[in-house]
């Protein structure tokens, strides 16, 4: 009997032990193969200075220290070019950190693949590998991090004190929208104009030639489009060389194109919570209410998918060129926002359609455009976030502090060396060198800094297409209203695991919907979502969303 | 480890203290103490941290800081409406795999050992192993290369034969066989090491006996050679059962893929959480769902234990 028992109790522990194992236990361990590190010079101490945040009087700064600044995106390949001028940018960089600060920065990417899972899976581990975050309030999770404990509380003495010149130049009503619980997390890119607003970037040329002589402007002329580019270019790879993932955008933009739906962000990845412009504080979920008009999409592009828009095996394709394979001519669809369009509407030297054809010009239809429906950027699109786990926290404010703020460090963080990355033209603006190569010298495309650009030192760049841009811009402005729910963090630990469900029962609906891959009929597919989605709870979270609204706006 | 204890508790009639026992057995016991660092180390250490199935996690106030939810993390498996599909898709692919897999091991090991040539019996066996090495991600690239509708070697083979193309990555029924017949070639030459090994166990001696006696190699396998695998034959599927409700993650995420028109047929319990859990990076839900998990495989190690037992006792674990 005793052996029996003993084996029990043994067999027992052992698959008890496989499920802890497999969860808490990897968590530290699995993400450090996908850490990749550019450090520039051997390592300084670690040591930690632990001085009191509170004693404002004194920064002691006797220490050198590393600070590891965290990015998405995916680092210059170990012994290239490439990261040889990265490193001899971050050399100049670092020694002017060393004087001002004695600290010097380094670089952590988060490559793209799965970023968001490595993303958060390095914040969790708070072992002080990383000090300075990117982080992002619609897509990078920037509030779940807060509450999970991974960011810093900044408070006011430690901004005045170390990041003074970020403290002063962000308004007090900005810091508001930076708060949570009554702290401050995020340092905002709040004087940054730019648009991300996504749409469809199309060939403005190839459009006229279609018949569509003031461009595209609605989702039936872009139906018109892309049917004659698949029947007249027959030498591209795809009129659209989609992958799986684009469902999301396509899917909002087609919502916020018919109604005027203003999406909340950062409760998940599909938008599919949010007001209306006519009725901001009252929650809806157009994946219930806008049953005909989702009906029509369906319908539009199963059209789209039976034209052969894009690969047949889209929800497998992960190739994910499309961007690149578009500046060289070989697509004539991108799907991307406002941002990404400045670009490829430039003659920029990577854009080489624009040398091989003369008359080749490069269009954006905005979602939303049709019903006059963009909402301007959140100011934590883009933010800077300090580790909880940092062991300098003091100095990676000051670092912030001098790449945000300080002219010199700006400009080679995010151009690299004058002389060899940029150069000024005439008229003060911003150009490549005759030798500039854009694969290997881009700097801007190596540091990612995306969370605390600053227009009052950004130097504009002569190869954009300023026309088109400043046009665009214009009548965005006419148009736009604010991004409305920035004091909104949603408390969502209630309601967490039916959000997870609707989220994944609309991103199982909506990629089949969005490329035309169902069977039956678009009535029974948009009727088969809406009723998955009732069981995976999509009322309770609008009632429990609206209830926290009532409290906040009403 | 299973064998010590059992040593340490069947000793000697003869009534010896504990550590006269220990003191005895000491050699034994050396020998097996790295497997015991091992469990220890591995198993044992970390298993209450399982507790982060039962709270709200917060990096910075650790497991067992963090606030206790009791069940709600579970209920994130129970609300999603799938966990039949999902466990029976689990459960039903890992029958396959496990089924047909040792099947097909056992199979090629007595076809391995039948050959007489030892240069074609090495290089069949290399050759048969090789997949095992090969990285799902390949897996799943090689799948797609060979099986996508535009430009997929399959589909141009059956152009060039002037065929129909074929379209699986939009059909979902084709999946469990070609599922199973990717994990049987991965898997496969791994395997039989393992019944091989256990043929070249089997004493010399009895198949001498048998050849004399003048049986032929058919009657060889059938009286002496499978009777003497079952044993490995019942102890491996014992330990396979334990993880049938563990998907293979790896195989299905990088062949699948996201593509929601093959999910009726191709998800599991793995992937499911993985994609609906991604978005908010939840340790404390994902934890539950492995507890669910050894939950469920412990309850069917007992009970196929328990029955192996009634039947044939000699062969169950315990």
């Amino acid at each position: 009997m005793k052996k029996k028992l003993l084996a029990v109790f043994l067999s027992v522990a052992m698959t008890a032990s496989l499920a802890a194992c497999g969860s808490s236990g990897s968590a530290p361990a699995a993400g450090s193969d996908t850490k990749t590190e550019t450090k520039t010079e051997a390592k300084a101490e670690d040591k930690a200075d632990d001085k009191g945040t509170a004693d404002a009087s004194g920064v002691d700064t006797s220490e050198h220290v590393v600070i590891s600044y965290m990015t998405t995106g995916d680092p210059p390949e170990a012994g290239s070019e490439k990261e040889q001028n990265l490193n001899d940018m971050l050399a100049k960089l670092n020694a002017i950190l060393t004087e001002k600060c004695n600290a010097e920065l380094a670089m952590y990417y988060i490559p793209w693949t799965d970023y968001l899972s490595n993303y958060n899976l390095t914040l969790a581990r708070m072992d002080g590998s990383v000090d300075l975050v990117g982080t992002a309030s619609d897509w990078l999770d920037a509030w779940p991090n807060a509450k999970n404990g991974a960011f810093l509380e900044l408070s006011e003495d430690m901004l005045k004190t170390y990041a003074p010149k970020t403290w002063e130049s962000v308004p007090a009503d900005h810091w508001d929208l930076c708060k949570y619980d009554g702290e401050i997390y995020l340092m905002p890119e709040d004087n940054y104009a730019q648009w991300t607003n996504h749409g469809w970037i199309y060939r403005l040329d190839w459009a006229k030639e279609a018949g569509l002589a003031n461009g595209v402007h609605s989702w039936e002329d872009m139906t018109t489009y892309v049917k004659w580019v698949k029947e007249n270019k027959k030498d591209l790879k795809n009129v659209w060389d989609s992958d799986g993932t684009q469902y999301a955008q396509m899917a909002n933009g087609w919502i916020v194109s018919h109604s005027d739906f203003v999406a909340i962000d950062g409760i998940c990845s599909g938008a599919l919570w949010g007001g209306s412009k006519s009725d901001l504080y009252t929650i809806t979920a157009p994946a219930m209410t806008m049953t005909d008009s989702l009906v029509e999409y369906a319908k539009m592009m199963k059209e789209w998918d039976t034209a052969g828009v894009w690969p047949t095996d889209v929800l497998n394709n992960t190739s994910g060129s499309n961007r690149d394979e578009f500046r060289v001519g070989q697509v004539a669809v991108e799907q991307h926002h406002t941002q990404t369009w400045t670009d490829l509407c430039s003659h920029t030297p990577a854009n080489t359609i624009y040398v091989d054809d003369p008359k080749a010009e490069t269009g954006i239809f905005y979602f939303g455009e049709e019903a006059k429906n963009i909402v301007a950027l959140s100011i934590t699109h883009g933010a800077m976030a300090i580790s909880a786990g940092s062991k300098n926290p003091e100095r990676a404010l000051m670092v912030y502090d001098l790449i945000r703020n300080d002219p010199e460090c700006y400009e080679l963080f995010n151009y690299g060396i004058e002389g060899v990355s940029w150069e000024k033209d005439a008229n003060g603006l911003r150009t490549t060198p005759a030798n500039y190569n854009s694969d290997t010298q881009n700097i801007n495309g190596m540091t990612n800094y995306w969370w605390g650009r600053n227009d009052d030192l950004e130097i504009k760049d002569a190869t954009r297409n300023w026309d088109a841009i400043d046009a665009l811009y214009a009548e965005y402005d006419k148009i736009k209203i604010d991004y409305p729910y920035g004091q909104f963090v949603p408390e969502i630990d209630d309601i967490q695991g039916k959000i997870d469900n609707c989220n994944e029962q609309y991103t199982n609906y909506m990629k089949q919907i969005s490329f035309g891959k169902y069977n039956g009929t678009a009535e029974d597919i948009v009727a088969e979502m809406q009723a998955a989605l009732k069981t995976a709870g999509i009322d309770d979270v609008t009632a429990a969303l609206q209830a926290q609204f009532n409290e906040l706006y009403k | 480890m299973a064998k010590k204890e059992q040593r340490a508790i069947t000793a000697p009639a003869k009534k010896k203290n504990v550590f006269q026992i220990l003191w005895r057995y000491r050699v034994l016991e050396l020998m097996c103490l790295p497997a015991v660092v091992f469990f220890f180390l591995f198993s044992y250490m970390p298993m209450p941290g399982i507790y982060v199935a039962f709270v709200k996690y917060n990096y910075r106030k650790g497991i067992f800081g963090s606030k206790f939810v009791g069940l709600k993390n579970f209920e994130f498996l129970a609300e999603s409406g799938k966990l039949f599909t999902l466990t029976r898709n689990t459960v039903l692919y890992n029958l396959a795999f496990i089924l047909l897999g040792n099947l097909l091991a056992v199979f090629v090991a007595i076809l391995l050992n039948e050959i007489r040539s030892k240069w074609f019996k090495k290089f069949s066996q290399t050759l048969m192993f090789l997949p095992y090495f090969i990285s799902q991600v390949l897996v799943g690239l090689l799948v797609y290369s060979l099986l996508n509708y535009d430009t997929g070697f399959v589909n141009e083979v059956l152009l060039a034969l002037g065929r129909e193309k074929w379209q699986p990555y939009s059909d979902p029924n084709v999946w469990p066989v070609l599922l199973v017949i990717i994990h049987l070639w991965q898997q496969t030459g791994y395997n039989s090491v393992v019944y091989f090994a256990a043929i070249c166990g089997i004493d010399a001696e009895i198949i001498e006996a048998a050849k004399v006696d003048g049986a032929n190699a058919f009657q060889r396998i059938r009286y002496i050679i499978l009777p003497s695998l079952r044993p490995t034959i019942v102890i491996l599927l014992l330990f396979a059962l334990g993880g049938i409700v563990r998907g293979n993650f790896g195989m299905f995420w990088n062949i699948i893929g996201t593509n929601p028109m093959l999910y009726d047929t191709t998800d599991i319990i793995e992937t499911f959480v993985y994609r609906a859990t991604m978005s908010d990076f939840n340790f404390s839900t994902a934890s539950a769902v492995g507890f669910y998990q050894s939950v469920v495989g412990f309850v069917i190690v007992m009970i196929a234990n328990f029955i192996i037992k009634k039947i044939e006792p000699d062969y169950s674990l315990f």
